[in-house]
């Protein structure tokens, strides 16, 4: 059954961003598809969230301070970015910095100066500058997260935590066949834009040597170890000195003096009787991966790669074109985007189960958003442990290949993890930094329901809010029963508010929050 | 809640209609639902009920001051170059001579070890590691994870030992790790689940709030992962999850209640190997099926003032094993028992400047049990010039070294009795460890 339009944008503002509200499904049902698409594209009309004051203030402690509670950093980071998740008018942006970060996995473990990290996470939202080392809202001519692929391989090349990371700080000239450390230019090319093989014809996009060349010519690309009025090394440096000027014999062509030949080459690379580019289906199949479907057919992976090729007539290399290509309705690739086999087949990650949560939970009808996740010692600490138990640690991917997604997030282990961080979330009060209940079920127009206990109700209205469809006969049949259930030893005032913090455990444990 | 099998649930429930595209693992159970017990556990491809126990020693463990050189030019080589770390002569625990003569011994922390290893029960396997030496820890550990030199494979070398011979297993247990909430490597498989108990096998639980209202939450939980909606692939294996987790939990923590501890059998509260041991113990004597358990002791990253804590680890670890294996006995499991230790590099053999030693290359390992052939294998490295990496100071991989692999092919051909060359992609020279 092909979906209505209403479950098409419930689809799209679960894939596009982390989930919507009911109130803003019907906003958004009333703007029509189309005006959400765009809205969704064209999200630099909206503000963005600003940067976490005690995240910022943190930049500017001496090392030795810093590394004493880095790991609180990191804490706080990671609350800021999933509160931004959750809170943003921008949601494509913040999925998009989710994807580069999943992409161009970078972990803190692999870091020196752990700072780094949040400037790279500023440097995939368009915010940092690397030739100055400057936090800029926005900065001018960074490409991140949806402009000039070609621009982002260059800004990425320049990213102070990819330099030390991948070592590429220790490339220096070496001879004609190679830099000193080719770490940084094998990964350029295997995960960062092409692949190994060509997605679609499966055949290899680049021999050992093309990336022993690309090493030669990232020599000296590396970040300055003081600059004025920093604390930590942030500043990128093309250090003329350790440079091999070329020229280099890469991916069939000869010449060059820079990098510039390295990335101009790779989007451009095509493998023989090929139409599209190896990079254009590389990051079509990861985009539709990650927003659509696994395993997407080779003529939607093609039709990405022509828009990210310009093939017709478009700005060549831009994201935002492709992921347009994406959402909007009347083309081969949005069609699959919006089809049935789209449709909730996407399992969260950690992050996303996380943020959905939050989103949907805080929500304040008055205000028409979230509150957004609390930066109060609990909840940080029970979220950093819970995501650690569900898999994921955003800045901590567990390698530069980063997290294996789909099924590869579902295990016993994490079925736990997410049952019990639901639990443990919907444990606190209030006042601790939990969800504010009372005013969601004043909101929500639910008191009577519940002391006339009118079971049915409250099951439909969650099933609404968390799943975004009707129970089926047997889960509504299964959580009404529940309800029903008298805990033992429960004192009367309280048994009602455990009752329907149990509910929402049970819903966000479902099958159906799992998914998107 | 009711001691009853997801598999009876999802008989109950009327879980019929196979969806194409389930995993294999969700097929088998499905047609297993179906079709009574044509398949039943015992279908296991591996023939044997044997048990293998991992140790991992994280970080690097210092072989050099574990298994120390008594006689010959690594003796005098060894306190020359360890001003400060080389252990006492006469604190070293004599062991014996390795075949190219040379005399070692144990570290004196090792006591407990060097009493199993007199009754037969201890393989001390030196030099070990692979050509071409790794000495970062994530990549080093991941060759030895994988049995892949290049590092890339994605799952490991039991994992694929799972896969290969429980291909239709019903057991959620198969494999239990306890070493923290990530799965190691080493288990990841395509098929088989494993699950990451962490460290405490009483936490592993599903958490309610209130604990009273435990059995109305589970009996909802199971009834919405029962029911089928539709036919619809990924709903339906989150559900196979969820019920596999429900039964694993359940069979966990019921059979962990029926471990009774030996008062003689003291495992020290201070000693988190021990610790991890005892609950290996618990899994084991609720005889559940399953068959490897995984266990990690960190540490051993000692760059820096090396000898305190490197001592405590070796006690600990020595300990640890000899208590555990006492409560094999006692239970009388210690006949199909294998344990066995790694670490991703041994240490250089010149001590640094800071009372420490710095990644390396090579170092022994050990294989402990009653149906290990207790001894001395391989030669314990030479620690001449010409024999150590150039500028690197640490023990080049050479003919007289043993290949990890040569390990786990052992392992899995005589203690699994499964081809070893398809997992670890190739053919490795067997050890005589075992007698089996």
């Amino acid at each position: 059954m092909p979906l209505d339009e209403y479950d098409k944008i419930a689809h799209l503002l679960r894939r596009a961003g982390f989930t919507a509200h009911p109130d803003e499904l019907d906003a958004a049902a009333a703007r029509g598809l189309q005006a959400t698409v765009e809205e969704l594209l064209n999200f630099e009309r909206f503000p963005d969230v600003p940067p976490d004051p005690e995240v910022l203030a943190a930049l500017d402690l001496p090392q030795s301070d810093f590394d004493r509670n880095r790991g609180d950093f990191l804490n706080k980071l990671t609350r800021w970015w999933l509160h931004v998740m959750a809170t943003t008018p921008r949601p494509l942006q913040e999925k998009m910095v989710l994807f580069w970060h999943g992409l161009f996995a970078t972990s803190v473990a692999g870091l020196e100066f752990w700072q780094q990290i949040y400037l790279q996470n500023e440097n995939f939202r368009g915010n940092f500058d690397p030739d100055t080392g400057q936090l800029l809202r926005p900065a001018p001519g960074n490409p991140f997260p949806v402009g000039n692929f070609r621009r982002m391989l260059e800004y990425l090349s320049k990213d102070p935590a990819m330099l030390y990371w991948l070592d590429n700080q220790f490339n220096v000239k070496k001879n004609s066949e190679v830099g000193s450390n080719e770490n940084y230019a094998r990964e350029l090319h295997e995960l960062f834009s092409m692949g190994v093989e060509d997605v679609v014809a499966k055949v290899p996009n680049y021999t050992e040597r093309d990336i022993r060349q690309a090493s030669r010519a990232l020599t000296g690309w590396r970040v300055l170890p003081r600059a004025a009025g920093f604390t930590f090394p942030r500043v990128f440096s093309f250090d003329a000195t350790r440079h091999d000027f070329g020229p280099y014999e890469h991916l069939g062509k000869r010449g060059g003096n820079n990098a510039d030949f390295i990335f101009d080459n790779i989007v451009r690379h095509r493998n023989p009787g090929q139409k599209q580019s190896a990079v254009g289906r590389f990051l079509g199949y990861r985009l539709f991966k990650f927003f659509g479907y696994e395993d997407p057919e080779p003529e939607i992976i093609n039709a990405l790669a022509d828009v990210f090729d310009g093939a017709n007539g478009e700005e060549p290399f831009n994201i935002r074109n492709m992921l347009r290509t994406i959402f909007t309705p009347g083309n081969l690739v949005s069609e699959a985007f919006y089809s049935e086999r789209a449709f909730r087949a996407h399992v969260k990650s950690p992050t996303e189960y996380v943020v959905s949560l939050v989103r949907l939970l805080t929500f304040d009808r008055a205000t028409g958003r979230p509150d957004g996740l609390s930066p109060s010692p609990n909840v940080r600490r029970l979220v950093q442990n819970g995501m650690l138990q569900m898999g994921q640690q955003l800045f901590m991917p567990p390698d530069v290949s980063g997290w294996r997604e789909g099924l590869a997030w579902i295990s016993t282990t994490s079925i736990l993890a997410r049952f019990n961080f639901a639990n443990d979330i919907l444990a606190l009060q209030v006042t601790q930094g939990g969800i504010d209940l009372t005013r969601l079920l004043v909101q929500a127009g639910l008191q009577d329901a519940l002391s006339q206990q009118r079971y049915g109700e409250v099951v439909d209205f969650f099933a609404r809010l968390l799943w975004q469809s009707p129970p089926s006969a047997d889960a509504r049949e299964a959580l009404i029963a529940y309800l029903q259930a008298p805990i033992p030893n429960a004192s009367s005032s309280t048994v009602g508010d455990l009752k329907i913090r149990g509910l929402i455990h049970l819903m966000l444990a479902a099958p159906d929050f799992h998914l998107s | 809640m009711n001691k009853t099998t997801r598999r009876e649930f999802i008989k109950r429930s009327g879980m019929t209609v196979l969806s194409v595209g389930l995993s294999q693992q969700a097929f088998w159970r499905h047609v297993r639902a179906a079709s009574e017990s044509v398949l039943t556990r015992a279908a296991a491809l591996s023939p044997t009920d044997r048990i293998l126990v991992v140790i991992q020693m994280d970080g690097g463990n210092d072989g050099l001051n574990t298994v120390i050189p008594l006689s010959g030019s690594a003796a005098s080589l060894y306190r020359q170059y360890r001003p400060t770390l080389a252990i006492p002569e006469a604190n070293i625990l004599p062991l014996g001579e390795d075949a190219a003569g040379t005399l070692i011994g144990f570290h004196p922390n090792l006591l407990p070890l060097q009493r199993l290893y007199e009754q037969g029960h201890v393989a001390v396997v030196q030099s070990v590691g692979y050509p071409n030496p790794n000495r970062s820890h994530f990549a080093s550990q991941d060759i030895w994870h994988t049995a892949d030199p290049e590092g890339r494979k994605r799952t490991g070398w039991l994992g694929d030992y799972l896969d290969v011979a429980f291909p239709s297993s019903d057991n959620p247990l198969l494999a239990v790790s306890l070493a923290g909430t990530r799965l190691p490597l080493t288990l990841r498989a395509e098929h088989v689940l494993v699950p990451a108990i962490g460290s405490v096998v009483a936490n592993y639980q599903f958490r309610t709030q209130p604990p009273s209202d435990h059995q109305n939450k589970m009996r909802a939980f199971l009834a919405l992962n029962r029911e089928t909606a539709s036919e619809h692939r990924l709903r339906e294996q989150i559900q196979l999850v969820a019920l596999d987790a429900v039964e694993s939990v359940e069979m966990l923590q019921s059979g962990i209640q029926r471990y009774t501890s030996d008062p003689t059998i003291v495992y020290n509260t201070q000693n988190r190997l021990a610790q991890a041991l005892q609950q290996v113990a618990q899994i084991l004597a609720a005889r559940l099926g399953t068959r490897i358990l995984y266990v990690s002791l960190g540490g051993f990253d000692t760059h820096q003032s090396q000898a305190t804590p490197h001592e405590r680890l070796l006690a600990y670890l020595s300990e640890a094993i000899a208590t555990f294996y006492a409560d094999l006995v006692r239970l009388g499991l210690d006949d199909r028992v294998l344990l066995m230790t790694w670490s991703e590099f041994g240490r250089k053999v010149v001590e640094n400047g800071n009372q420490g030693t710095d990644h390396g290359t090579v170092s022994p390992q050990f294989l402990i049990g009653t149906r290990v052939k207790g001894g001395i294998v391989g030669e314990h490295p030479s620690l001449r010039a010409e024999d150590l990496n150039p500028g690197l100071g640490d023990p080049k991989f050479s003919v007289r070294s043993i290949d990890f692999r040569s390990i786990y092919a052992t392992i899995l051909e005589k203690w699994f009795l499964v081809d070893s060359r398809e997992i670890l992609g190739g053919a490795f020279e067997l050890l005589d460890v075992l007698q089996v």
